[in-house]
């Protein structure tokens, strides 16, 4: 993980977000021991499919927001979630997500953020460009 | 629909397009939860500490969100071919929260345009998510 930004201890504040600024990246393996753990969730009947390999997206998604964009502060809310599927996570490919901050605002005195995760495979093969956005706590 | 076609031509006619997506269902668990939480090292405890979640806004645990958009994922599996998954455009919103022990159903319909209007439902019928997909057209 290269972050970009300066690591602090005190969570990350709607007013330490900068729309356009790179966040940090992590690089994680779509390791075996993921496909288990999705098909205990959602059963193995549904398991090695594209709708496993896509929720690897999400699943790489979400760590990337959570690893990189941290420490958060309590209680922010998931509002809607855009993701556009190049390609999906192949079992033992490396993926290497990029964080940045897209846009910021605050509406009816709720803090909107914004975050965009680019994921790639091994070579740069494109998978995926998330935005999430969130209401953010404080 | 063919198997083979011409660069930048389109995966689908849109009257070729089922018109509905077959649903795809899950028992959201305390354990389903955890597990998660695991796999996307999502921690909050909101979805995971009862009596942390009972002093929230939420009232009570809630599921993650992202795991419906896992379960829609599997509507679109069974009813649309593998090769969608490598040029689809989704836009979701998470309008209500997920509760232990829901039956949650995931499909959609097709809309006009080609796309798909998609949703997450809990057992009272309301939506949990809902939204569009986009297929390669």
């Amino acid at each position: 993980m290269k972050p970009t930004m300066k690591p602090t201890m005190k969570p990350m504040l709607y007013e330490d977000f900068v729309p356009g600024a790179a966040i940090g990246e992590i690089v994680l393996p779509f390791e075996p021991a993921l496909a288990r753990a999705w098909q205990n969730i959602f059963g193995a009947d549904a398991g090695g499919g594209p709708a496993e390999a896509a929720s690897m997206a999400v699943v790489m998604m979400m760590r990337a927001y959570l690893n990189v964009v941290t420490p958060r502060p309590p209680g922010n809310v998931h509002a809607r979630q855009r993701m556009r599927l190049a390609g999906t996570p192949r079992l033992g490919e490396r993926i290497r997500t990029v964080m940045s901050c897209e846009h910021k605002e605050i509406r009816r005195e709720r803090r909107y953020v914004e975050l965009r995760a680019v994921g790639t495979g091994e070579g740069g093969r494109p998978l995926f460009d998330a935005r999430l956005s969130l209401v953010w706590a404080a | 629909m063919t198997n083979q076609q011409a660069p930048g031509a389109p995966l689908f006619e849109p009257d070729a397009l089922p018109p509905v997506l077959a649903p795809a269902t899950l028992t959201v668990t305390m354990d389903a939860i955890r597990a998660y939480g695991e796999l996307t090292d999502d921690f909050n405890p909101i979805h995971l500490d009862p009596a942390f979640a009972a002093t929230t806004p939420m009232q009570g645990v809630i599921a993650h969100g992202s795991m419906s958009i896992c379960l829609l994922w599997q509507s679109v599996q069974q009813t649309l071919p593998p090769r969608v998954f490598d040029d689809l455009d989704l836009d979701i919103r998470f309008v209500k929260p997920v509760r232990v022990g829901e039956v949650l159903t995931a499909g959609g319909e097709r809309m006009a345009d080609g796309g798909y209007a998609v949703w997450v439902r809990g057992p009272d019928g309301a939506d949990r998510l809902n939204g569009q997909i986009r297929v390669a057209g």
